[in-house]
């Protein structure tokens, strides 16, 4: 009994010893200025947690062609991730280089004059063809760039080649081609398309509008057009004729989209090409298991093919601690090498058209989407202001759970809207 | 007769109840993750390659580097709180504090915050009192969270011991601090256990108060590289996440094991 | 280990005589204070002063970012005109309902069924397992199972039972119910381990009268141990009514809310406001309501159960 109070207390007295050598202020790692010893490190925030390895691979290359690295500190949750960028800029942690959203999310940061102005390393980098033009306008607010681009996804259709082959079908090239496949696969009681009601449930919303209607879709974003439009109702007729005729697997599985594909429940997914790296993942080989295709738009009239691209920013603080080399960071970042490193650490596309990106079907999307043939339209939910989002999320997964009267949620959507707009001014 | 076969039957009925979700666990953790089929949860199917699952999880995921940290958070936090929640709580049933009951619903009413709203206002003040990303900082936050839960159990449990122990050794001459050290608190191992069990517990699967307050890998406790084994964003396969959360869930597993004797003591109820 | 196999020796409630006569004056005074001063600074520092900024925020416009601007009680008018919030009251109170009876329920069969056995503790341990095991893993067999055709309906349509075709996280109330056995399933272990330690406490002498007495089973249960197990149970719902008041980590583990958030609990709303969309104003109304409905059901309940069993 003796023995065990004086373990307690012992416990109780290493705390002390054990939290005063342990941890502390991290003032030893920072600099990256001057630092003789080893490259300097940037202190490196993001809620992309999974991709750690790739991060530090591409930090490998930086530290010999830089002598820059990144001290990455991952977050899982998304929200949370949002929540203490937002608090940093109050203390002395500001971040030096942190992943972020463009849209709302940006102008919030740069309406409170907490970001550093990139606008010379934009110029520089479309210059050097680093960078397509047209993605600038995302990272402009008041004619000045902040942050730079981290990465660049495309929205497309993937598919399980065993399946296709299977059943004798071929990649479509107009929407009556792909309801013709979605047909075969559903008399075979294959689900051709995947659906979710989490987080993603706004996808085929997009996909439907973009390719019916891309005006209308941009028009939504920016409040110009209502959600009660005759136009946007017709599209969730469709989506609700679609969901109850059985095109879309059940929203209410869980299971991650890659293994849903490797397991044939769906044949089809709309994703961003970021799903390529989770389906190499799970030991699915690009054109063999799987492959992609650019979705064809719905309405055959259009004269450019709707294509929805993300884009996610780096960004650097204002008078963060090791401002300086986050810029230096963020210029090299856009360069061919380092693009080159990222897009096969993350089997993704660059938006640098230089980088040499190994997967075949990448490579070629990755020149299709600066083609003219294409129109680039922005995911939906970065181009949908926050709370708008919020509603809309929630109102189209109750959607695709329930298919009904789509007007009730419309509604609710555009009510969110009028009352954004209407703050805004 | 009859309730003693009875009793051990509705347990282990409904101990298997309770252990088949542990059994997916288990069996989808050892498959390969080239043979795993969602459809196929509740088959052990394929090889098995639980420990070359486990194997990746900790090695893409880091693991290692935080255990040592968040070994210490779960030992010395909740240690430290069962004191501080047995001190008060004797202060209250046995010292009689003036005001005892606002004393104690005060420090219990530190449960009643929802812990995601504390959390901002915490990093900012963290940082400004220079103990953001120290282990110093962790632990005083880890003590802090798991006292009112100490404070309530230990209340309620010393509650039990009757005041004529406490005036007993008054009148041998001890002082307060040892009647305390040497009678109450020998008295109610249990509980002091069992709280701090739970509570290491608790600690050891903290991800909210870890994401907040740390950064450093030294710092940083073990559910945050977890946590990133998989999100939104991709990540390992199922097959190894479940394996790496059922390896970190291993020193917590043995915990409860190895203090069941503790719990195993006491009246035989065999009437039942 | 090693320690003193007896428990808490003689009755839990001194006599009364005894405790008027101490009660003229307290020669303690200064001790009491001693012991009670860490709980209270620790709590009062981390926990209560950074709820009272939250508090602050709750009468502003915030949206992490800048400095937050008064609107006076605009918040907390918004919240209650949201219907969604109605939605929110009613599951939390659901989850409130089922927390304090399902787990606690379960937990007092299996503390009770296994205590004194042989191999007691041994049968128990399936049911701790679930609190031992991480988050991270137990929300991803969880989605296995309660998925729309996983593991459960899978296994009801292997037993030829219905409800194979139920959406269980889809559907309100349905995902709510199914929700609380999940966390059903995690608690009672604990629950039934508290019980335990309050059953150790019980003195052998008036349980071994009663027997004497000829009381067993059922009887012995019902006037002997279930009200000294009393302070106990006290523990177990005070607690229970807590943490089911802030349920959040399942709910939002498994459904975000649930489709047009039919799962929502009041946690739920507070986090969505003040994480996904940066309003923390909003979020913090809800917090500071929520945080009040706890305390005064947490405190109504305490001081009803304690002081009938002591004045303090």
């Amino acid at each position: 009994m003796r023995m065990r109070h004086s373990v307690v207390a012992a416990l109780a007295a290493s705390t002390l010893v054990l939290a005063a050598c342990g941890g502390g202020d991290d003032d030893g790692d920072g600099g990256g200025s001057g630092d003789a010893s080893g490259p300097g490190m940037i202190n490196f925030y993001t809620d992309k947690g999974a991709w750690e390895p790739q991060f530090l691979e591409v930090s490998d290359v930086s530290e010999t062609s830089l002598g820059l690295g990144l001290d990455f500190t991952g977050y899982s949750d998304a929200e949370q991730y949002s929540a203490f960028i937002r608090q940093s800029f109050r203390t002395d942690e500001k971040p030096d280089l942190f992943t972020w959203h463009t849209g709302s999310e940006l102008e919030d940061l740069v309406a409170e004059d907490l970001l550093a102005p990139t606008t010379d390393i934009w110029q520089d980098a479309i210059d050097n063809g680093d960078v397509p033009e047209a993605l600038r306008e995302h990272f402009t607010i008041d004619d000045e760039q902040y942050c730079v681009p981290m990465n660049a996804a495309y929205w497309v259709m993937y598919y399980n080649k065993a399946l296709f082959d299977q059943y004798g079908l071929t990649e479509p090239t107009s929407w009556a081609e792909l309801m013709t496949v979605a047909d075969t696969l559903r008399a075979n009681g294959v689900a051709p398309f995947y659906e979710t009601n989490i987080l993603f449930s706004f996808v085929w919303f997009q996909t439907l509008l973009a390719g019916t209607d891309p005006d209308l879709y941009t028009a939504l974003s920016t409040g110009e057009a209502s959600y009660t439009d005759p136009g946007v109702v017709e599209v969730m007729e469709q989506w609700r004729g679609m969901l109850e005729d059985g095109y879309f697997g059940d929203p209410g599985d869980q299971t991650a989209p890659q293994d849903q594909l490797k397991n044939g429940t769906v044949a089809m997914i709309n994703f961003g090409t970021f799903l390529s790296g989770q389906l190499n993942s799970v030991d699915m080989v690009s054109g063999t298991d799987y492959d992609f295709f650019v979705i064809p738009n719905v309405n055959p009239d259009l004269p450019q093919t709707s294509l929805i691209f993300e884009t996610g920013p780096m960004c650097t603080a204002k008078d963060a601690e090791n401002e300086t080399s986050a810029l230096q960071y963020a210029e090299w970042w856009m360069t061919e090498e380092a693009q080159t490193a990222w897009a096969n650490a993350r089997g993704d596309v660059s938006f640098n058209p230089k980088a040499l990106v190994q997967d075949e079907t990448l490579a070629e999307l990755n020149e299709q989407s600066t083609s003219d043939g294409v129109r680039l339209l922005e995911r939906y939910f970065e181009a949908t202001p926050t709370p708008v989002l919020t509603a809309a999320l929630d109102g189209f997964g109750a959607f695709v759970t329930s298919p009904g009267d789509p007007m009730p949620i419309l509604e609710t959507i555009q009510a969110e809207a009028d009352a954004y707009w209407a703050e805004q001014g | 007769m009859i309730a003693r076969i009875l009793r051990p039957a509705v347990l282990i009925v409904l101990g298997l109840i309770w252990l088949a979700p542990i059994y997916l666990l288990l069996v989808n953790a050892s498959k390969d993750p080239a043979q795993y089929a969602a459809d196929q949860v509740w088959r052990p199917i394929g090889d098995f390659a639980l420990f070359d699952n486990m194997r990746e999880a900790w090695e893409i995921g880091g693991l290692g580097d935080a255990v040592s940290s968040t070994l210490l958070y779960s030992i010395v936090g909740p240690a430290l709180a069962v004191l501080i929640g047995a001190a008060i709580g004797f202060a209250i049933v046995a010292l009689r504090l003036k005001h005892g009951f606002f004393w104690f619903v005060l420090v219990f009413g530190g449960t009643v915050f929802p812990l995601q709203m504390i959390l901002m206002p915490l990093f900012v003040g963290y940082v400004e009192a220079g103990v953001y990303d120290s282990r110093l900082g962790m632990i005083a936050i880890y003590t802090a969270i798991t006292v009112p839960f100490a404070a309530l159990v230990m209340r309620n449990f010393l509650g039990g011991i009757a005041h004529q122990v406490f005036e007993a050794a008054v009148v041998d001459g001890a002082s307060t601090w040892r009647i305390f050290w040497r009678i109450y608190l020998p008295m109610s191992t249990s509980a002091l256990v069992a709280v701090f069990i739970l509570q290491a517990t608790f600690v050891w699967n903290d991800l909210l108060l870890g994401l907040a307050l740390s950064q450093s890998t030294e710092v940083r406790p073990l559910m945050t590289a977890v946590a990133a084994l998989q999100d939104t964003y991709g990540g390992l396969q199922l097959t190894a996440v479940l394996a790496g959360g059922l390896l970190v869930s291993l020193p917590t597993v043995v915990l409860f094991l190895s203090t069941q004797r503790i719990f195993s003591r006491g009246l035989s109820l065999g009437q039942f | 280990m090693s320690a003193p196999a007896t428990a808490a020796p003689t009755t839990p409630s001194g006599s009364a005589a005894a405790e008027s006569r101490r009660r003229r004056r307290n020669p303690y005074g200064w001790p009491a204070r001693g012991f009670s001063v860490p709980a209270v600074l620790v709590v009062a520092v981390l926990l209560y002063l950074p709820f009272l900024w939250t508090t602050w925020i709750s009468f502003t416009e915030y949206n992490g970012l800048g400095s937050p601007s008064w609107v006076g009680l605009d918040n907390y008018r918004a919240m209650f005109d949201d219907p969604n919030f109605a939605t929110s009251v009613r599951n939390t109170l659901i989850w409130v309902v089922g927390s304090i009876t399902v787990p606690v329920g379960l937990g007092l069969l299996i503390a009770v069924l296994s205590f004194g056995m042989r191999f007691g503790s041994w049968l128990r341990l399936p049911f701790l397992i679930p609190y031992a095991i991480s988050g991270v893993a137990v929300g991803v067999v969880w989605r296995f199972v309660l998925q729309n055709g996983g593991g459960l309906s899978q296994a009801l349509d292997a037993l030829g039972l219905p409800g194979a075709d139920l959406r269980w996280l889809s559907d309100a109330p349905l995902n709510t119910l199914v929700m609380i056995a999940a966390s059903a399933w995690q608690q009672s272990g604990v629950i039934a381990l508290m019980y335990v330690i309050g059953l150790q406490s019980i003195p052998r002498e008036p349980i071994e009268a009663a027997r004497l007495d000829g009381a067993s089973g059922w009887r012995m249960f019902r006037h002997m141990h279930w009200p000294m197990l009393r302070p106990m149970t006290t523990v177990v719902i005070g607690l229970s009514l807590v943490s089911s008041l802030k349920t959040f980590d399942i709910v939002w583990v498994m459904t975000k809310g649930g489709p047009g958030r039919n799962a929502e609990t009041l946690a739920v709303t507070m986090y969505e406001e003040t994480f996904v969309n940066s309003a923390y104003g909003a979020g913090s109304a809800v917090a500071v309501f929520l945080s009040i409905v706890t305390f005064l059901a947490a405190i109504t309940y305490l001081r009803r159960q304690l002081s009938s069993e002591r004045t303090v």
